[in-house]
């Protein structure tokens, strides 16, 4: 029953970190069909602002908390400043291709402004402690990963429900061009996903600093991977599909690590790659992908 | 019997490779009258990445789909033709154990080549099944997933494919003359694909797909048929890299081959053969620049720091700025006799 509990809670929280993820890129996705393979470098970035401020300033956990989100938020919008306003409107290739090569840009700044070698830091360590329920050992931060990631979910869907920003945004994905005769401004519109894709960048970025410890030029790129995987089984631009699609691969990897034999645990990333390229075949738009009608712009 | 015909434009394709082929004949002849020993490995790797790109160039650039997967059909084929060809007694240090007796065993280079052209093109036409079915975007994913899959496997089977440790040994079969051998032979043969029916069938349904369905075009069918020459492509690179280097490893056969070439491919413009080339050897060289700027060399007395990361830092400019200004490529959808005085009709 314990370890029943314990791996319930281990995919739980896989699922979480990769849910944050997800929403960032189906979020961005869903208003200007940009696959943002750049938020992993977002996340890498809230890890080196975290080092910055860390060692500049002060090492209190909660300042560098608040650093990591602002952090995450600026380099986010700042990337659609820069790289991404010139291939809006351009076919998804072009986006992709734009956004590995923003990715790479930004992985070998890094490399050069930074270390090639992990730099430490050290200051959400302390989120990650064994608790004990009578017989049963769960870890501390797998739970506030999971409780924020609800929270997160919950707090942007009253935001996109209720604002006037977040209406607007809702309503871009269906047809961007009616938003912006309504007289919503679309750089505001657009501006606005990318900075609560930086937002959810930075919670993630929290988490994985928490457990890591350290920071790493190529830290973002495997877990974006797995989000990007997450978001095509739940169907691209789909937020309720990046969730779903999220917490699914957290239980399909907790399931390949207990039911395959242990030396085969570096498969993992296999069978999960394999398992997409599957549904991809069989439903090609994803299991949750909005239905289309006549008249919709994409 | 039938006389061999050609139309007018696979008569210009033939003209436009031998003029490419001049070009490497050149770079060859070159490298003979003043190049320096070290600087034969340089020009390798840059042949060797030529095949990749002009194999990318029949799928990818006819098709207009992007796909990732090429440096998994690479390194397949490459460790394939690197097993078979390693002596027994060497694979017996190399791959202790191996199973199903792969290091009991050796074969002639040639077979061994045949062996990694059938193996890897037997796997382009399984994947090619399922991956001639989705159209854009769907390509691109699942060929992330097969590059991804691959290169699980290698790093997980180090009992055969070493993972990211060296896999030594391997007698060293091709040289330079060899690989610009094989690039020739890869330019005529992926400007005739170009040219031919089923690569102008390709192009049509690349611009516009439901058009070409309606002009009868199996789009199904040409897409297969290219998907599968595209990966004999890569096969052949991977042979030449595992004939000529000695050892071989999982690592260069993932995300950062794969964006080498496909900078490669949209810089020179994936639409056109001579783009694939000028783009290649474009970038070849801005690397070996770079590479040289990286290590932090002395200029007119000044020594500058060592800078890691530059080469990365080039390559990922070279992509954003082409995808934000020139969309595409240098050379569009031109080809190299293009440029020609042509011929009053």
């Amino acid at each position: 029953m314990d370890y029943a509990i314990q791996q319930a809670l281990n995919a739980l929280s896989f699922g979480a970190e990769y849910a944050l993820i997800a929403l960032g890129l189906a979020i961005v996705f869903s208003i200007m069909s940009l696959v943002n393979f750049a938020h992993g470098e977002v996340i890498a970035f809230g890890g080196y602002s975290m080092v910055v401020i860390g060692t500049l300033l002060t090492g209190n956990p909660w300042i560098l908390m608040v650093g990591v989100l602002a952090g995450c938020v600026l380099a986010s919008v700042a990337l659609e400043r820069i790289a991404f306003r010139t291939v809006r409107g351009a076919d998804l290739t072009t986006g992709l291709l734009t956004a590995f090569g923003v990715s790479i840009i930004l992985q070998n700044l890094y490399l050069l402004l930074g270390s090639p070698r992990p730099m430490a830091a050290t200051q959400f360590i302390f989120l990650d402690q064994t608790l004990s329920f009578g017989t049963l050992r769960v870890s501390s931060l797998q739970i506030y990963e999971t409780v924020a990631t609800i929270l997160a979910i919950v707090a942007l869907t009253v935001f996109l429900r209720r604002t006037t920003l977040g209406m607007a945004m809702r309503a871009a994905a269906l047809d961007f061009e009616m938003v912006r005769l309504c007289g919503i401004r679309a750089n505001r519109v657009i501006a606005g996903a990318f900075a609560i894709s930086g937002l959810l960048a930075g919670l993630a970025c929290i988490f994985i600093m928490a457990r890591r410890g350290s920071v790493q030029p190529h830290m973002g790129f495997d877990p974006v991977l797995v989000a990007f995987v997450a978001c095509v089984i739940g169907g691209f631009g789909s937020l309720p599909g990046a969730v779903l699609g999220g917490f699914l691969l957290g239980v399909i990897e907790v399931l390949v690590l207990i039911l395959l034999p242990q030396e085969a645990g570096g498969l993992a990333h296999a069978v999960v790659f394999a398992l997409i390229a599957l549904i991809l075949i069989w439903r090609p738009d994803g299991i949750l992908s909005p239905a289309r009608e006549k008249g919709d712009k994409r | 019997m039938r006389r061999l015909s050609l139309t007018r434009a696979q008569r210009r394709g033939l003209l436009g490779s031998a003029l490419l082929s001049l070009l490497i004949l050149a770079i060859v002849g070159a490298y003979y009258a003043w190049g320096e020993a070290y600087q034969a490995r340089i020009l390798y790797a840059a042949f060797v990445n030529l095949l990749v790109v002009v194999g990318l160039q029949t799928f990818m650039g006819n098709a207009n789909i992007t796909t990732f997967s090429h440096a998994a059909f690479m390194g397949i084929a490459a460790y394939v033709a690197a097993i078979c060809v390693t002596p027994a007694a060497m694979k017996a240090i190399a791959l202790p154990d191996a199973p199903w007796g792969l290091n009991a065993f050796q074969l002639s280079p040639v077979i061994s080549a045949l062996l990694a052209l059938l193996i890897t093109g037997g796997l382009g036409l399984l994947t090619g099944l399922f991956m001639a079915r989705l159209t854009g975007i769907g390509v691109t994913i699942v060929s992330i997933a097969v590059l991804v899959i691959v290169h699980s496997i290698f790093l997980h089977r180090t009992d055969i494919f070493k993972g990211n440790q060296a896999f030594f040994g391997i007698p060293k079969i091709f040289d330079l003359p060899y690989v610009a051998a094989l690039v020739i032979v890869a330019i005529f043969a992926a400007r005739l694909f170009r040219e031919s029916s089923v690569g102008l069938k390709l192009r049509a349904s690349a611009d516009d797909e439901v058009g070409a369905r309606a002009m009868g075009v199996d789009v199904y069918r040409a897409r297969l048929i290219a998907w599968v020459v595209s990966t004999l492509f890569f096969a052949v690179a991977g042979i030449a890299y595992a004939f000529y280097l000695g050892t071989i490893s999982a690592r260069p056969f993932y995300f950062n081959f794969v964006f080498l070439t496909v900078a490669m491919l949209i810089l020179g413009g994936l639409r056109s053969v001579t783009g694939a080339v000028f783009g290649t050897l474009l970038i070849s060289i801005g690397l070996e620049v770079v590479r040289w700027l990286e290590t932090g060399p002395n200029i007119a007395g000044v020594k500058l720091p060592q800078m890691l990361g530059l080469s990365g830092l080039l390559l990922g400019a070279v992509i954003v700025v082409v995808m934000a200004f020139l969309p595409k490529g240098m050379m569009e959808n031109r080809e190299v006799e293009d440029f020609l005085p042509t011929e009053r009709h």
